[in-house]
């Protein structure tokens, strides 16, 4: 990901920062160079060794956050030390980083600090021991990144932000969540990311559901669509009840299922619809009622059984009257799809 | 029972689109088994308030809206909130619970969107709510109450036919 994080960034910086990117790779040349020639005590993790006397320098100038800001050519606002905070070898790493600009490009070892490190871009993907250097590039750049986004909230955790992207020789207790090119790279606001980006997935899925929402741009607008939605389906059903309850006292329910859209009739129960057509008082020649009729009974055996294990008495409650002196109950599939 | 429920109404309109949440709610209200469920639901529940209060339109209202949180099964949260605001028999207890909930419940916008605080006034039981949990429920509930309208219409249609049909059948044997 760092590469293609680097190529982003190198597009996307390409006005500024093309001279520098030269520089960076005469840099990495250099620091490959130097390694190679490399000293009799250099070890495979630390540069002090080929450094020596230059490294205290370098450290000194890390930790002179005033002068750093006051040079700083893009307007770094955070000295370098307080974004190391408990890594030293780290701060001499990045000294030495500092140093080796210094010494190669001649210019102060201030500005190509900051300058570098804003400069730096891409972090040329790691190889061997130039990567572990380079990575505070990518730290840099992380910062800096979230940076030139020039708010206060991210300025205060950049600092933070330096342990986002992911890297071989540090172990930084945060959660890796890679952060997008040009986004800040901090908890916070990665946190928020995830929960903005939750919440406009659930409002796209909600627009799909209400007609019309589709067109309307802007959270608002939409809100207040669905809720119009909303409360038109609440109005329709008052409506519709209005209507139930004005066709209720004349019609008794009994085989209505069959009539409702989504299903139509099984097999008549035979003696028991007969029973029930007897029951209430119809006679069998009425066409509407009888359609009802077939199902319901079937039904509604199967439905004592279910409401009595799944809600108790919340469900006599609602259905006072049981129709107690039907058949018993018959299972189906549909019986099992309820459960 | 979900899965059941779609592989048996998988002749008919199980949807099955892309697994975000609001959708597992319109896959769940259209399947076929769903509104077989609240028909019956509905229709007990409206055999039941005949017995109650003749003239009830809001009885009516209030058994559809019972039973289609029972059909809900008491997963989504304005099921549970009209279940528990219908039950007499334990009012006394869900006031005890709403005093104390309403104690706890402030109109905290720490992380509830002031704007979608209007859509948490309208969904029973979804007042303060984190945003995508709010609008979870209120696609849920919109599925739900397309579901309760087609039913509701359908029925409302057969018993004014049967209705109609009825005097002519009794004047035609007569």
């Amino acid at each position: 990901m760092e590469p293609g994080r680097s190529s982003g960034g190198g597009s996307g910086n390409s006005g500024t920062f093309t001279p520098e990117i030269a520089e960076t790779l005469r840099f990495e040349e250099e620091i490959q160079s130097l390694m190679r020639d490399g000293s009799p005590a250099a070890t495979g993790s630390s540069f002090t060794a080929l450094l020596g006397l230059p490294a205290s320098q370098a450290v000194e100038l890390l930790h002179d956050p005033g002068d750093i800001n006051h040079r700083s050519a893009t307007g770094f606002p955070l000295g370098f030390s307080p974004t190391f905070p408990s890594n030293t070898a780290l701060v001499e790493r990045a000294a030495r980083f500092s140093v080796f600009a210094a010494a190669a490009a001649g210019e102060s070892p201030l500005v190509s600090n900051s300058g570098g490190h804003t400069a730096w871009p891409k972090p040329e993907p790691a190889d061997s021991d130039s990567g572990e250097l380079l990575q505070r590039p990518a730290k840099r750049r992380a910062a800096d990144r979230s940076k030139t986004k020039a708010s206060a909230k991210r300025v205060k955790s950049g600092e933070m932000g330096t342990g986002k992207p992911t890297e071989t020789g540090e172990k930084l207790p945060y959660v890796h969540v890679r952060a997008r090119r040009g986004q800040a790279t901090d908890s916070h606001s990665l946190a928020e990311r995830a929960r903005r980006e939750k919440i406009n997935a659930r409002m796209k899925l909600l627009q799909e559901l209400v007609p019309g929402c589709s067109k309307i741009s802007g959270t608002a607008l939409v809100l207040d669509e669905i809720i119009n939605h909303v409360q038109s389906l609440q109005r329709q059903v008052e409506l519709l009840s209005m209507r139930l309850a004005a066709v209720n006292p004349r019609i008794d329910f009994t085989g209505l299922d069959s009539f409702l859209p989504p299903e139509c009739g099984r097999g008549a129960i035979g003696n028991e619809t007969s029973l029930w057509l007897e029951g209430v008082g119809l006679g069998p020649g009425e066409r509407g009622q009888h359609i009802w009729h077939t199902d319901l009974m079937q039904q509604q055996q199967q439905q004592q059984p279910q409401q009595h294990d799944f809600i108790g008495s919340a469900g006599t409650s609602l259905f006072p009257c049981n129709p107690s002196d039907q058949a018993p109950p018959l299972r189906s599939n549909q019986l099992k799809t309820e459960l | 029972m979900l899965a059941s429920a779609s592989i048996e109404a998988g002749s008919t309109s199980g949807k099955k689109q892309r697994t975000g949440s609001p959708n597992q709610a319109q896959i769940k209200w259209r399947t076929g088994a769903q509104e077989r469920i609240y028909n019956r639901r509905l229709i007990e529940a409206l055999r039941a308030a005949r017995g109650a209060a003749r003239p009830g339109a809001h009885a009516v209202k209030e058994a559809a809206d019972s039973a289609l949180a029972l059909t809900a099964r008491g997963q989504s949260r304005w099921s549970r909130a009209i279940l528990t605001s219908r039950l007499r028999r334990r009012k006394l207890l869900v006031k005890a619970v709403g005093r104390i909930r309403r104690r706890r419940r402030s109109p905290v916008p720490s992380k509830r969107d002031p704007a979608a605080m209007k859509v948490g006034r309208v969904v029973p039981g979804c007042r303060s709510l984190p945003a995508p949990t709010l609008l979870e429920e209120a696609a849920d509930y919109v599925a739900a109450l397309e579901m309760q309208v087609k039913a509701m219409r359908a029925l409302a249609d057969a018993l004014s036919s049967a209705r109609i049909a009825s005097p002519e059948s009794e004047a035609a044997e007569s």
